[in-house]
């Protein structure tokens, strides 16, 4: 499967013309879902997925039938990460049948899909203030609708914008993006460009790396790598894809903002003093 | 505190040969762990090791060194909270073994307004006051004859060391120089080095001093006595060794 | 059922103390192993690594078998890891833990998808019958940093298997026993190993490596690095956990490729050892024979 970058040298242009440090078209809303506690969907590029959040409600595990919280019960197949004193972070990824070209269905039971559940569970427990929250489950559940690359990065993006739809109080937004490089694995090769998130096409040919941090700032709370790449090419990799983090961090902070304004325009709640961003 | 010149080891159903069972005129025989009475007058072995007689307290016990603790009355145990409820702390001493209770008013001193308040993860040293086969133990952290803690009682601060069952009887020996052959503690409190330990039965040392490094040293010559099995020699070098170490 | 306890507030403060001043409860530097000893078995494809007290052992097998139908090219390369209740009584028989998943994901993408192996050269006639190595990973005692001790473990034994030695005549396969010929070693590519940094702190600004079980449930993030000794990254895993200053994790990166060379070269000198230890009185004896006539 030989794909065709080497144009890039040419033009310095991507397969999608985008350049070196381009986000793909980032679109988001948030309160999708009516029924939800927090909701979101989010389109990078063509990746794309929703989120619905539940909770925070009382542990499934410790029986409590009652308290009418409604959630969905930590199931066997959701991978939890627990915070000491805290909440329980339940994350479920659902990848639908239709989201690849190939149509294959992916089971939940699926060591990859545990994998990218785990990680993402993970991330949110340390951004997140569970500590406030003790005894009580807090469920995301991710549907992925359409895959084209950055998949991990996105499935974190959009848990942030319904986790900070739910109203659960965090340190800051947890972004990822991905970021590659134009290198193969061996040594040498010091013209080697990085790249900034990386479309479906790009991730099956160059190495790669996703990297999630806490709003715009040098820490990292995610980082994962599954391909061969040189360690030298490490550093100029994950301050490329910190770069991105911050401009989704932005575009993020910019969706919610807008939902909060277009609520008080339309008076779905009053303008309080507690209300401090301005309208327009 | 008699103990037979020669070495008697026991495997589990055994039959204890009558010469060694201690007679004394006044008191009752008293059977310690590893043993089991079968009414009327049969005593067998309910654990591989040595067949320990104590003539002057009348009692006989075996000595075993490995598995988990099972609590007996009056050990010494250091037990971590698990959770508090209403009236009961639930204190684990060991892993995968079921909780102790250990009631908030038994300690020195506590009334319904002054008992000590303990988060989960905080260490106690207590005393097992009720044991029985088929119920959580139960412990005390206050001798309910005199009121006083004698000792027990939330432990501050701190190491705690995981140890092997053999040697914390060792180091709770009365004479644990002389009859556990421990000298680790004693040669380096000799080295002047300040600082407390309690032994739990259930395998916990816990271990405090000013000095961090103190604390160190005492934890690691005490885990490699036990897991080493050092001779009393080996014993002082490897406290010698470890002072130098660190200093 | 009863949990293990985690570890109290007592042990917690005062190891968090120990390490601000400089000091490990055992008395080890942060960036130190414990004591690592790797033996190899009698049998080809045996390796037993005990790093303080952790210990696991990986045996690989191989049979003959039908391919994929979409990869007619490509042997199969499967790894099972079996944390077995023999190692804590926190694991469970028939129910992976997150542990486990992501202890088997990790030495997948280090060793399978890093192309370590090289599957095609398991094939034998296309689409029909190629060969399946199989790795099976014990856990024999859990004392904490099971991936570093399992990846060495995997990749040891990948090492050290050989397999029955083949040829194609015409239409005819022939596997040969190892009486009649002497069973080749697989084709490797590179050697990937993977370190795994334990941060501590309120920032992580701690790091430890080879961590015990004690240190492993205080830990606040860790991050897992495969590379080989000519510095190519394999796989990176940071999940989640306390954010971390991505400085630090740069440091670790060249951190880890110093470990990994020092480990790689342990290895071969390993092999060499169980090598020359096989071939003794075998053909380097004749051949020395024969020149002193």
């Amino acid at each position: 499967m030989p794909l065709d970058t080497s144009t890039y040298n040419l033009a310095l242009l991507r397969v999608d013309g985008r350049r070196w440090n381009d986000l793909r078209r980032l679109h988001g809303q948030i309160r999708t879902q009516a029924a939800a506690d927090g909701s979101s969907y989010l389109e990078m590029g063509n990746t794309k997925v929703m989120c619905v959040v539940t909770g925070p409600s009382e542990s499934a595990r410790r029986g409590g039938a009652g308290g009418g919280a409604g959630g969905p019960a930590a199931s066997s197949s959701s991978s939890t990460a627990t915070t000491p004193n805290g909440a329980e972070i339940a994350v479920t990824i659902v990848t639908g049948g239709f989201s690849t070209v190939d149509r294959k269905k992916r089971s939940r039971t699926d060591k990859r899909v545990q994998e990218l559940q785990a990680g993402v569970a993970k991330a949110l427990a340390g951004a997140l203030h569970a500590h406030l929250y003790p005894r009580s489950t807090i469920a995301v559940s991710l549907h992925v609708l359409s895959q084209d690359g950055s998949l991990l990065a996105c499935l974190v993006n959009a848990s942030t914008l319904a986790l900070v739809d739910a109203g659960v109080p965090m340190t800051d937004y947890l972004v990822a993006c991905t970021a590659g490089s134009t290198s193969g694995h061996g040594a040498g090769d010091e013209g080697a460009d990085p790249l900034l998130d990386l479309n479906g096409q790009e991730e099956q040919e160059l190495p790669f790396l996703t990297l999630g941090t806490l709003g715009a700032t040098d820490r990292v709370a995610l980082l994962v790598c599954e391909s061969r790449v040189q360690v030298g090419r490490l550093e100029g990799m994950m301050a490329v894809a910190a770069d991105g983090c911050g401009h989704i961090r932005a575009a993020l902070d910019r969706i919610v903002r807008d939902k909060g304004a277009q609520m008080v325009r339309e008076g779905a709640i009053a303008k309080g003093e507690s209300i401090g961003m301005d309208l327009d | 505190m008699a103990t037979d010149s020669e070495m008697v080891f026991v495997l589990p159903g055994d039959g204890i040969d009558a010469s060694l069972i201690p007679t004394h005129p006044k008191r009752p025989l008293r059977l310690g762990p590893g043993l089991r009475h079968i009414p009327p007058s049969t005593i067998v072995p309910t654990i591989a090791g040595q067949l320990v007689t104590d003539h002057k307290k009348n009692s006989l016990w075996v000595e075993y060194n490995g598995g988990r603790y099972i609590p007996a009355v009056g050990d010494l145990v250091i037990g971590q909270v698990d959770r508090s409820a209403a009236d009961f702390y639930y204190v684990a001493l060991s892993d995968y073994s079921s909780n102790a209770s250990l009631p908030q008013l038994a300690f020195e001193m506590a009334t319904k307004k002054t008992r000590p308040n303990l988060a989960t993860g905080a260490l106690v040293y207590a005393r097992v006051s009720l044991a029985n086969r088929h119920m959580d133990p139960e412990l005390e952290c206050v001798n309910s004859s005199t009121g006083k803690a004698d000792g027990l009682g939330p432990l501050v601060g701190g190491m705690l060391y995981s140890i092997s069952l053999g040697m914390a009887r060792r180091l709770l020996m009365r004479k644990s120089v002389e009859e556990g052959r421990v000298v680790v503690l004693e040669e380096l409190g000799a080295l002047g080095l300040a600082f407390e330990t309690a032994v739990g039965r259930n395998g916990k040392m816990w271990v405090n001093s000013e000095d961090t490094k103190t604390v160190l040293i005492v934890g690691r010559a005490v885990k490699e006595t036990d897991e080493g099995n050092l001779t009393v020699d080996q014993q002082k070098k490897l406290v010698r060794k470890l002072v130098k170490e660190m200093s | 059922m009863p949990r293990e306890a985690e570890p109290s507030l007592n042990e917690k403060a005062f190891f968090l103390q120990a390490l601000q001043d400089g000091h490990r409860l055992d008395g080890r530097k942060f960036e130190q192993f414990r004591q690592l000893d790797l033996q190899f078995g009698d049998q080809y494809g045996v390796a037993d690594v005990t790093l303080g007290k952790t210990r696991v052992l990986a045996k690989v097998s191989a049979e003959v078998t039908v391919p994929y139908p979409d990869r007619p090219f490509d042997g199969i390369f499967t790894i099972t890891t079996e944390l077995s209740p023999m190692a804590s009584p926190a694991f469970e028989v028939n129910r992976p833990t997150e542990q486990e998943v992501l202890l088997s994901r990790l030495l997948e993408k280090t060793v399978r998808r890093s192309n370590a192996l090289d599957t095609e050269s398991l094939c034998l006639i296309a689409g029909q019958k190629v060969w399946s190595i199989r790795v099976d990973l014990h856990v024999l005692s859990h004392d904490g940093n099971l991936m570093d001790a399992s990846c060495l473990a995997v990749v040891a034994a990948l090492r050290h298997f050989r397999k029955p030695d083949t040829s194609m005549e015409g239409e005819t396969l022939t596997i040969y026993t190892p009486a009649e010929r002497e069973p080749v070693p697989l084709s490797w590519l590179h050697t990937p190993l993977c370190i795994t940094f334990s941060f501590y702190g309120d920032e992580g600004e701690m790091t430890l490596v080879d961590t015990t079980l004690l240190e492993e449930q205080l830990k606040v993030s860790s991050c897992t690095i495969s590379l080989n000794k000519h510095g190519e990254i394999c796989q990176v895993a940071k999940l989640g956990g306390t954010p971390v200053d991505a400085v630090s994790l740069v440091q670790c990166a060249s951190i880890a490729l110093q470990k990994v060379k020092e480990l790689s070269t342990l290895l071969d000198q390993k092999l060499a050892e169980d090598s020359k230890r096989r071939n003794k009185g075998g053909l380097l004896a004749e051949l020395s024979a024969e020149n002193a006539r």
